[in-house]
């Protein structure tokens, strides 16, 4: 089954290298013989890239450590779930993943839009061949899964034990969806470039892959930083390591996309700026991959291996040179009828939130560069860490979270003062009674705390003025017969981007929500117990009550200590914080214990033990973690009535062209 | 009873400025923590992480050690001084404001500045050309202007923009 893998990785790359020059010829030569042969192609590459996955995987179950990459991922003793997603732990199955999710969105794309548009369709697909020849030529020649072992070992070394939690399982598989997902909408802004096709079809076609991708590149981040929140044992979940940050810098670039996109749509405008900003947030995925494989930039996240740097910043800057050059020789092509009818409009609004996404980016790069900067200029290495983000992001991210709320309800085109009064005054109101009432409950001593205060105010400003939206949409749309819920879900029916966008909205209020209230008002103790002694934290009384070993595996021990959590003197939960001993780790892993609730976690971590059974337990008390992932959640459903089909949609884009044609049209008065 | 919008919006903004200005006046919160944040942990691992968010024992180690200067007297200024003098700047989770490191906390928001400006000259542009290109279009009164208000359009052109504002899809 090996030497089948590695020949079907070998035929998938001659394969997409055919397919990319034949759909080539095919659109430049305007010859159907040849796009009839190249049609087959990217189901062939893809079945190809599925045999060498599934030959990995039998690899993996089977524990045929014959191969290098099984032996140093795997052990007999791994659970069969983490088999599964020790495919991807390393870098040489992490690239063939990136390869078969690359295949996977490309056939999907082919069956969309095989009879759709023949002029960008097979520039799109040439693209994207030749962005899965670069990861095949990689896996054939340079980091090969399917290299052997002239003597095999009985036993592998074993999957990092940090990487055995179940959120490594979904986490980086997300995040692959998000990032090899915009591959798509970048494969049709080239072929819109290259075909000379610059209309905004390019846009309409790719609009649900980039609502998609954006959605998993999202989630993957929340779901990374549960895992750190499980997993890594230090009370937080974001910790502005360079491969988070290469994991946010395209999020925050695409949703700035996201936003622009609307704006050409509507208004036919901003074509060199969308243009640019998609594939941007490309070249944002390919320089996140480029940091975790280099091994330039210090990481908790880098691979062990990461020796792929010079073939990803080749990638990067051969991207980069023909994105600039495509979009300088077209600029005639591109130019848009720019014109806003005020500053006081939703346009305007976009355009500044635009600017300050793209701050944010800029300032996640420029800190994530600038130890290689101050190394190269000054030959002294610095460390960028958290509190640089913190103090130099949230500002801008607080001013970003006003413009959330203040976007939906200026109007399109021109607000006036009277219109601004009308629509701003309530969501106003509801802010400043949020503010007051919270001014004397929340301390505040510190930044931080102010800053969780303004973050609160506008929280509630966003919050109302989101909820006013629904709510006057739903009214308008009640009749006699109609109920409250059926207006609502008719409502937002016939409105899907509209109100799935503001649900999308209300999501990440929460998410601004939770990180101000944790990351301000946690607190943490420890101390060393003995059985039966306590620790207290908040309103809880946690007491010692026993300390376990448990022989799981023949490679691991788990120390467990057991603490009863008491309440008003009730007891209402058990802590079971553990740390885990794997045979052949230096650091043991600590798995913690969390108590989630809406008003707050209490995360319980076994520090430390000794013979004598007294444990030095840690305990942290993180309020309002849960709206961040409950936030989540609430993005997930705003995504999906955004992305639903829409049947009615291409007759009502058709029928607001007609009525804007009659508006801008002096004949028509 | 007429509430004054524009005032409120003033009110609004003080507070916020008075907010953020007492703030920097307040206490750094728990000095130990404050420490924490401020050094990276230096295991033989290489973790690169900041203290605070590192459990290795290495980290566990530097926290009781830092505990006890603390306990001695030491500030965390002075700790932070001992610790670069002896690990190098490469120790800070920060880059000191100071010399060349200014650089990494001034240009992001001077790159922001920037792009403001050079986007209010865009808007300038865009918002002038409308009116100067296609004033027969100007279909919205501009308020207070008694000439503008005469050249807006026909009251059926004029329905037609507000059912066009409406329209968002």
């Amino acid at each position: 089954m090996n030497d089948i893998g590695e020949f079907t990785l070998m035929v998938a790359l001659a394969t997409s290298l055919y397919g990319t020059v034949a759909y080539i010829m095919a659109a430049r030569g305007n010859r159907i013989d040849i796009y009839l042969s190249a049609d087959k192609i990217p189901l062939i590459t893809w079945a190809c890239v599925m045999i060498s996955s599934i030959a990995l995987w039998k690899a993996f179950f089977t524990n045929d450590f014959s191969l290098q990459y099984v032996y140093a991922y795997s052990n007999i003793e791994l659970d069969y779930f983490y088999k599964f997603s020790s495919f991807w732990g390393g870098q040489k199955g992490s690239l063939l993943f990136w390869a078969l999710i690359l295949t996977s969105y490309m056939i999907v794309v082919h069956f969309q839009n095989r009879s759709k548009n023949l002029i960008v369709v097979p520039y799109a697909m040439a693209v994207m061949l030749a962005i899965t020849c670069f990861f095949l030529f990689l896996l054939n020649f340079s980091t090969n899964p399917f290299e052997r072992i002239p003597l095999p070992p009985e036993d592998g070394r074993g999957l990092n034990p940090l990487l055995q939690n179940y959120w490594m399982v979904i986490h980086p598989p997300t995040l692959y969806l998000g990032y090899v997902g915009f591959t798509v909408p970048f494969a049709f802004a080239m072929a819109a470039l290259i075909s000379k096709n610059l209309d905004d079809s390019w846009i309409r076609l790719t609009r649900k892959w980039a609502v998609v991708s954006w959605f998993f590149l999202c989630m993957g981040n929340l779901f990374g930083a549960s895992w750190a929140y499980v997993e890594l044992g230090w009370g937080g979940y974001w910790a502005w390591d360079p491969v988070e940050n290469a994991a946010f810098m395209p999020l925050i670039v695409a949703t700035a996309y996201l936003h622009s996109v609307m704006i050409q749509e509507k208004k036919d405008m901003m074509k060199v700026w969308n243009m640019s900003l998609i594939l941007l947030t490309f070249v944002m995925t390919i320089f996140g991959t480029f940091i975790t494989r280099s091994g330039l930039i210090q990481s908790v996240h880098t691979f062990d291996e990461a020796t792929l740097g010079y073939y990803f910043l080749g990638l990067l800057f051969f991207i980069i040179f023909v994105c600039t050059a495509l979009i300088i020789s077209r600029l005639p092509l591109l130019k848009s009828k720019n014109e806003l009818d005020s500053f006081l409009s939703r346009e305007a609004g976009f355009l500044f939130n635009n600017l300050l996404l793209l701050g944010i980016a800029f300032a996640t790069f420029w800190g994530t560069i600038f130890p290689i900067i101050s190394e190269a200029i000054r030959g002294v290495k610095i460390t960028v860490g958290p509190p640089f983000y913190n103090q130099v992001n949230v500002p801008i991210g607080l001013a970003l979270l006003a413009l959330i709320g203040i976007g939906p309800i200026i109007a399109w085109r021109r607000a006036t003062w009277s219109n601004l009064k009308k629509n701003f005054l309530k969501p106003l109101v509801f802010a400043i009674v949020g503010g007051a009432i919270l001014f004397p409950i929340l301390p505040l001593s510190n930044r931080s705390e102010v800053y969780t205060y303004i973050t609160f105010v506008l929280c509630f400003f966003v919050l109302s003025s989101m909820l006013i939206e629904f709510y006057k949409g739903t009214i308008a749309r009640r009749t006699s017969s109609d109920s409250v819920v059926g207006a609502l879900s008719s409502l937002i029916w016939n409105n899907k981007r509209r109100y799935g966008g503001y649900t999308v909205h209300i999501g990440v209020v929460m998410i601004y929500a939770g990180i101000a209230a944790s990351s301000s008002y946690g607190i943490h103790t420890e101390k060393r117990l003995k059985i039966g002694e306590t620790i207290e934290i908040r309103d809880y009384m946690l007491r010692y009550e026993k300390l376990a070993a448990i022989q799981a595996t023949s490679v691991k021990t788990r120390i467990i200590a057991q603490l009863a959590v008491e309440k008003d003197g009730k007891r209402i939960w058990t802590a079971r914080p553990e740390k885990e001993f794997y045979k052949g780790q230096n650091q043991p892993v600590s798995e913690v214990d969390v108590r989630s609730t809406l008003a707050s976690d209490l995360y319980v971590i076994l520090a430390d033990f000794s013979e004598d059974e007294s444990a030095t337990i840690k305990v942290y008390h993180n309020p309002m973690v849960k709206w961040l992932w409950t936030g989540g959640w609430v993005i997930a459903l705003g995504t999906m009535v955004c992305a639903w089909p829409d049947r009615l949609e291409q007759r009502r884009r058709l029928e607001r062209l007609k009525r804007q044609q009659i508006v801008f049209s002096p004949a028509q008065e | 009873m007429k509430i004054h919008f524009k005032r409120i919006i003033s009110f609004l903004f003080m507070v916020l400025f008075f907010a953020i200005a007492s703030s920097s006046l307040a206490n750094a919160g728990a000095i130990l923590s404050d420490l924490e944040n401020q050094l990276m942990c230096k295991c033989d691992d290489k973790c690169g992480k900041v203290l605070i968010n590192c459990t290795c024992s290495t980290a566990e180690k530097n926290r009781k050690k830092f505990t006890k200067m603390l306990e001695s007297g030491l500030t965390v200024d002075q700790i932070v001084r001992q610790q670069v003098e002896k690990y190098g700047e490469t120790i800070l989770s920060a880059p000191s404001k100071k010399g060349f490191n200014l650089t990494a906390w001034v240009i992001p928001f001077g790159a922001i500045m920037i792009g403001g400006v050079g986007l209010r000259r865009l808007l300038n542009g865009w918002v002038g050309k409308d009116t100067k290109t296609e004033p027969q279009n100007s279909i919205e009164p501009q308020l207070g202007s008694k000439k503008s208000s005469e050249m807006s359009s026909s009251k059926y052109s004029r329905r037609l923009k507000d059912e066009l504002d409406q329209l968002e899809t």
